[in-house]
């Protein structure tokens, strides 16, 4: 189908959007599967966090765990779950 | 002058982005905020192609399920796949949403702006989630975007 280099003849994004069954050859299909595990990390390290701190674990015991520094997993997660009513460990 | 219909939209979408716990808006929230909508041209576009606010939600989630699926993840604990709150409002509007916003744009001046000029750049999407969602939910695309540029061109859409 696509003769040539052209740009004026890359495929359609339209066509892969209307099929969303396409197997991850497809770059809609592959990027949306990041986005779809992005959000499901998202979620699972919120539920993590939030359950490691509830158990008593310190942001640096978290931070650790993560892989990440104390600052990050602090500014991420320390609004969210002083709303959610755990009480965090002072320091440490 | 009260604040424009864009106005309105844009914060209950970035409303949206913050119950679903994503950093920016963008077109899907869009998309629901126009679902909520009670009355207008919104749900009266909306509910002839199924899309209630409810189907908005499952054709969301849906596609959520289907990117993981097409990783060849599947996800033991369900309560992961919820959408769940953030405490942070979303700090920007994402490209899927400027897209939107663009399209509307060159459909009528800002203060002109109503749902069907949303919902229209909603259809022109031909990438990212929202698309995918429709596709998935067997949305009709091109009767919903030709009944909504029908109820454009009543409304006298320019000038």
């Amino acid at each position: 189908m696509d003769e040539g280099e052209g740009v004026a003849d890359a495929r359609d994004p339209a066509a892969d959007a209307r099929d969303p069954a396409a197997d991850l050859r497809d770059p809609g299909a592959e990027l949306a599967a990041v986005v779809a595990m992005r959000r499901l990390a998202d979620r699972m390290e919120d539920a993590a966090v939030e359950k490691a701190m509830r158990a008593g674990w310190s942001w640096s015991d978290v931070a650790q765990a993560l892989g990440v520094t104390r600052q990050a997993v602090h500014k991420k997660h320390a609004k969210r779950l002083i709303e959610a009513g755990v009480s965090l460990r002072r320091r440490r | 002058m009260g604040r424009t219909y864009v106005d309105s939209v844009l914060v209950r979408a970035a409303e949206e982005a913050r119950g679903r716990g994503a950093r920016l808006t963008e077109a899907e929230h869009l998309l629901l905020a126009l679902a909520a909508e009670a009355e207008g041209d919104a749900p009266d576009l909306l509910s002839p192609a199924g899309l209630d606010r409810r189907a908005v939600e499952r054709a969301l989630a849906r596609e959520f399920e289907d990117g993981l699926a097409a990783a060849g993840v599947s996800v033991a604990d369900r309560e992961l796949l919820e959408p769940r709150g953030s405490a942070r409002n979303p700090s920007d509007m994402g490209e899927s949403g400027r897209r939107v916003l663009e399209v509307a744009m060159t459909l009528a001046r800002k203060r002109d702006l109503g749902p069907a000029h949303i919902l229209l750049g909603l259809l022109e999407l031909k990438v990212g989630t929202v698309p995918r969602a429709f596709a998935l939910a067997g949305v009709d695309v091109d009767d919903l975007k030709a009944r909504t540029l029908a109820v454009l061109d009543e409304r006298g859409k320019t000038d």
